[in-house]
């Protein structure tokens, strides 16, 4: 069956109230939600070479009612983001219905996951000074010493134009509060941010729950490596907890944070 | 619940970045970069990514205020018209028209921007044109 029958059976047999797809609009493929309203629409549905974060839309529309039953079209990346939204009780897994598809077409493989996607390409001057998008970790830490490293990755970080891309279009980022707003952390008005500490603490934010979907690297005016920076924070996360971020729905070690406090409140020093 | 999505093109500056209205129940809940555009290739900055903020807000101007005794008042189009036309006319009498300049801008068309140069030159009879991105 061929997926716009799927969903128009998943609709009328109201297991979902709205589908999460794509259509194409002025040559542009965009999402859109399909509803039982608007049945005819469905004709329309695409699976989109462009990745939007599906699931993020899930939760806003979850923000405005909360027991709405939703469809998503879903590839490995939008799967493993909707297992953290699970694990960290931001949607109900069962009010959530998937119908998996293919990945990105990738030339590196047929059907790869994101972290399998084909590689960006990286200019000359990027390779000399900053990072190369498609670095191994392991080499890029034989070639360099520590003082270079550092000097490369504040080449890149110093690049940033503190858009807030990279959180805004994140499909796990969703605190009501965000640390890189508060000023006692992150200075408001200056540019470039506060380089390395404003990296970095999306970096550390990102541990337990980035399931490298690339879409930060995307969105990123500056090409910072993004990807390679999370993950090389959550191959931490694995080598001590043995967690690999959304790969399944248990729970998060992060978790344990929030149950006791240990620590006595005090107030920063200004 | 209905949830659509608009593309639209930024009103920041004039480099046009295509974005995408989320549209949850008829109301610009976020704003993303579109994808597939051209411009921006699926990025935006800070001004883009918040662009929904300025539509929803409540301090959003939503009709034409003539200042009256000191304080802005609600009027219709056409009083608020008539108002600077005859403003117009008068600093035109008395000063002479290169006391008015007209500034237009890269939000808009260039459509737009030909009828603003046009007013200036044919209605008001000054060449004090200029561009907002030379404030």
């Amino acid at each position: 069956m061929d997926i716009t029958r799927q969903v128009e059976q998943l609709l009328k047999q109201g297991r979902v109230d709205i589908f999460l797809g794509y259509k194409e609009l002025y040559g542009h493929l965009i999402p859109h939600g399909y509803t039982l309203d608007n049945l005819e629409e469905l004709e329309n549905l695409k699976v989109s070479q462009h990745r939007y974060s599906l699931e993020k839309v899930a939760t806003h529309l979850v923000e405005k009612k909360p027991d709405l039953k939703i469809g998503i079209i879903a590839r490995d990346c939008n799967q493993r983001a909707l297992n953290i939204l699970y694990t960290w009780n931001q949607l109900n897994p069962e009010n959530i219905e998937t119908l998996g598809v293919n990945c990105c077409p990738s030339k590196t493989r047929k059907h790869g996951d994101c972290s399998y996607l084909e590689p960006k390409k990286t200019g000359e001057f990027k390779k000399e000074n900053g990072i190369d998008f498609n670095a191994e970790p392991e080499a890029f830490m034989a070639e360099f010493d520590n003082p270079e490293r550092f000097s490369h990755w504040m080449y890149e970080f110093n690049k940033c134009i503190k858009c807030y891309g990279c959180r805004n279009v994140c499909p796990v980022c969703f605190c009501p509060e965000c640390s890189l707003e508060n000023p006692d952390l992150v200075e408001p008005g200056s540019l470039p941010p506060e380089v390395p500490i404003f990296h970095l603490i999306r970096a550390t934010h990102m541990a337990g729950r980035c399931v490298d979907c690339g879409l930060c690297e995307d969105a990123c005016p500056a090409e910072i490596p993004l990807r390679f920076l999370y993950r090389q924070m959550n191959q931490i996360v694995g080598d001590v907890f043995g967690y690999a971020p959304g790969e399944g729905i248990e729970k998060s070690p992060f978790t344990i944070i929030g149950d006791k406090v240990t620590l006595e409140p005090k107030p920063m020093d200004v | 619940m209905n949830c659509k999505f608009v593309p639209s093109v930024c009103s920041y500056c004039g480099t046009g970045c295509g974005v995408l209205f989320e549209v949850i129940d008829g109301k610009i809940n976020a704003t993303l970069p579109l994808k597939s555009h051209p411009v921006n290739q699926g990025k935006l900055c800070i001004k883009g990514w918040n662009l929904h903020e300025y539509i929803n807000s409540f301090m959003r101007l939503k009709g034409p205020l003539v200042k009256e005794a000191g304080r802005f008042q609600k009027a219709t189009w056409d009083e608020a018209v008539n108002h600077a036309a005859k403003n117009f006319n008068r600093i035109k009498a008395d000063h002479g028209p290169d006391s008015i300049g007209v500034l237009v801008s890269a939000k808009v068309t260039n459509e737009e921007n030909y009828l603003a140069q046009k007013l200036a030159r044919a209605a008001i009879r000054t060449n004090n044109v200029d561009h907002c991105a030379r404030l």
